[in-house]
């Protein structure tokens, strides 16, 4: 979202469009080859990473990849194991012998109950997207304050910004710790009125961060948020 | 097929009776993102007909006898508004309705990349809001663009569009009239982009040549209509209408 | 309708906010969101409206029946009100016989606008005893983004007073338009963070407690009033609601005043 753009004007594709020049990229993502040249199967922007022609998507569902960083919500518990809800296709399971706690047989709901939001992370993803997440980790924990927004998983980047820039002058602002998980939900905790500001920030990033002039609204929003 | 040629459906230099040529489509309008809960949606208007369609997932397919291992299911339900035809339908079962469902989603689950996503389902929910002839293609159409707007990967958008025969004639895109008075009905799904047909059924009397016209008339007009959904996509997203 | 897990953190968030006389949305507790009345915009329907209301999206149109009156009234026309939350309006509605949330929600306008009498029925009598109009409003959730009662409301009088009655279409003299003497209005407020806001929406609905729903007619009586989902209230609660709701309920009906002649 910076003044100097590498490429042109961002292509937009929709599904089936046939794709004539690019012919001497490899298709990546969202790119399927066909006599006729490339051809997108997504709406979205073309990109062309390092010889590689994909599709950034505009809209998606979030899909697990091993590794994620996610924010999950208990949804099912059974005497050894959590449901979580991870905003992907399918609940991920979380074993009580990868809960940060020593958890007894039968004892998984007196640690974390249904409702309950949980700092995870993507341990094993199968082809079907099913995932088994952990809590073993650096920062893995319980969530228990503060407060959760979810935004669409394409928006992160734009979150971030360049450099986490944009996070960080939200983070200064709002004197809030913010956790962007890459499932779209954003964890902000911190005081009510600092949680106002970040939310309220965050809002105007993924509604219009895709126009020019972003820090000079989001500076208008931190000082807005600030009467 | 009712009336097979006794109600006069053509006027004598030709044109139809709302004025249209007999290869002229009626207009078509399509706005992208109207059901704000949805993961994509979109509203076509085609003639007096009027549809919108929402699409959700992929999510985990329940109940789970309904999973395939390998693919995700695609759910349709094409549904009729109880106030969507000059008289009133009555909600619930129909057979009609589960008739264009199955065969609605079948074309789809042929161009939605459905190996990406096993054991998932996608929804597609079609809902007619206004019935003058037509209404499986206008449904198909919002469908596709439905989809594109959710992000759902796919090799191409599908476009609904239908030609007929009216007093021995070929005509594209039967209205109201000449669906009850006319002689034959052929609707298609066609993706343009490939020149496949994902989707197909006929009614009436057709002899092997008006059907190679009428599939001609088809083609054309699906080109047409292509460009018309397309152009709302890129309107919707690229326009910068926030 | 599929279960949905409440975030307990959305729940204490709610509350926070609550506390502070804040929302999530940053509506003051008796601001409601925007409104987009659109009236005669079914080809089909005799009658019709959509509204868009914040992330809702409601179409109602209204169609007539010719039937033979009731034998306990014979010069009395009949009313029906149905809505279908079909799963086109949100993840959680699955497809299937109407649920019981649909059938609530088709009832509760249904009383307000019967009980206000703004539709005479024995001006829907065509023959005592042998014909009479059946006026028949349909509820189309398109979009579930909070406080559907409301949208559906606001469009299913909007629809109506827009309706013009087929006689010709049914060979019983000209199309005229059907006589709306009133204007029921209904207001939704839903206990968020501890106490009582207006117009809740998704966020606020899921994670709130009971919702009380309050016709009013033009004079300001009350013609239906409906507490549903778990939770209690106060008498002194109610009274608080009554103060509000009488002056939305006139805002949203200049509103339907300035769409329909």
């Amino acid at each position: 979202m910076k003044g100097n753009e590498t490429d042109a004007e961002p292509r937009l594709v929709v599904p089936g469009e046939v794709i004539l020049d690019h012919a001497n990229l490899n298709p990546g993502c969202g790119i399927i080859n066909s006599a006729d040249g490339h051809i997108a199967t997504r709406l979205g922007t073309l990109k062309d990473n390092e010889g590689t022609l994909h599709v950034q998507p505009i809209n998606a569902t979030y899909m697990p990849r091993s590794g994620d960083l996610v924010i999950g919500y208990v949804e099912a518990v059974q005497s050894n194991l959590w449901f979580l809800d991870v905003a992907g296709p399918f609940n991920a399971l979380l074993p009580m012998s990868l809960a940060p706690w020593k958890v007894e047989f039968g004892d998984a709901r007196n640690h974390m109950d249904v409702g309950e939001a949980v700092l995870a992370r993507a341990q094993e993803v199968d082809e079907s997207h099913s995932v088994v997440c952990t809590m073993k980790g650096v920062g893995l924990r319980k969530i228990s304050q503060g407060h959760i927004v979810n935004i669409p998983v394409q928006q992160i980047p734009n979150l971030r910004g360049e450099n986490g820039a944009i996070i960080q002058s939200i983070k200064e602002a709002s004197d809030c710790r913010i956790i962007v998980a890459e499932n779209g939900r954003v964890w902000i905790d911190g005081d009510s009125a600092g949680i106002r500001v970040a939310a309220q920030a965050i809002k105007v990033v993924t509604s219009t961060g895709h126009r020019p002039g972003l820090e000079s609204r989001l500076a208008a929003s931190f000082a807005g948020g600030e009467v | 097929m009712g009336g097979y040629g006794d109600v006069k459906l053509l006027n004598d230099d030709g044109s139809r009776l709302d004025g249209r040529a007999i290869d002229e489509s009626r207009p078509v309008e399509v706005k992208v993102g109207v059901i704000p809960v949805a993961d994509g949606s979109a509203w076509v208007k085609h003639g007096l007909n009027e549809a919108v369609c929402a699409v959700y997932g992929p999510m985990e397919a329940h109940p789970r006898k309904i999973q395939l291992q390998d693919q995700a299911v695609i759910d349709v339900r094409y549904n009729m508004a109880p106030f969507s035809t000059s008289d009133r339908i009555r909600p619930g079962f129909n057979r009609r309705s589960r008739e264009i469902s199955k065969v609605t989603a079948e074309a789809f689950a042929s161009t939605v990349m459905v190996e990406r996503y096993p054991r998932s389902k996608i929804r597609i929910e079609i809902e007619i809001l206004s019935a003058e002839a037509g209404t499986r293609c206008v449904g198909i159409t919002a469908a596709s663009v439905a989809l594109a707007d959710a992000g759902i990967p796919m090799r191409g958008m599908i476009v609904g569009v239908a030609s007929g025969k009216i007093e021995d004639t070929v005509v594209l895109d039967l209205d109201k009239a000449e669906d009850n008075y006319g002689q034959a009905d052929l609707p298609m799904g066609i993706m343009p982009t490939t020149g496949e047909i994902a989707f197909m059924q006929m009614d009436g009397d057709l002899s092997m040549d008006e059907l190679q016209q009428a599939i001609d008339y088809n083609f054309t007009a699906a080109a047409e209509i292509h460009d018309i959904m397309e152009a709302a996509l890129r309107a919707h997203y690229d326009g910068g209408d926030e | 309708m599929a279960k949905q897990v409440v975030p307990q953190l959305l729940r204490q968030h709610l509350a926070n906010l609550a506390d502070d006389d804040e929302r999530i949305s940053g509506r003051g507790q008796w601001q409601g969101r925007d409104v987009v009345l659109e009236v005669d915009c079914l080809y089909n329907a005799d009658g019709s409206a959509k509204v868009v209301w914040g992330d809702t999206v409601v179409y109602v149109g209204v169609k007539f029946e010719l039937k033979e009156p009731y034998s306990d009234r014979p010069t009395s026309g009949s009313l029906m009100c149905g809505a279908d939350l079909r799963p086109v309006a949100h993840r959680k509605y699955e497809p299937g016989p109407p649920s019981p949330e649909s059938i609530e929600l088709g009832r509760v306008v249904d009383r307000g606008i019967r009980e206000s009498g703004c539709i005479d029925m024995n001006a829907l009598c065509i023959v005592p005893g042998e014909s009479a109009w059946m006026v028949i409003i349909d509820i189309h959730v398109i979009s579930d983004g909070g406080n559907i009662f409301d949208a559906a409301g606001l469009a299913a009088i909007a629809a109506l007073r827009n309706a013009t009655v087929p006689a010709s279409r049914y060979d019983v003299g000209e199309d005229y338009k059907l006589a709306v003497a009133l204007t029921p209005i209904i207001c939704t407020f839903t206990r968020v963070g501890g106490r009582y806001v207006y117009d809740a929406d998704e966020e606020e609905e899921l994670g709130g407690a009971e919702r009380l729903s309050i016709t009013l007619g033009d004079n300001g009586s009350m013609h239906s009033m409906q507490k549903g989902l778990k939770g209690t209230f106060t008498a002194a609660e109610l009274s608080e609601i009554l103060d509000v709701c009488k002056t939305r309920c006139s805002e949203l009906r200049d509103l339907v005043d300035s769409k329909v002649e």
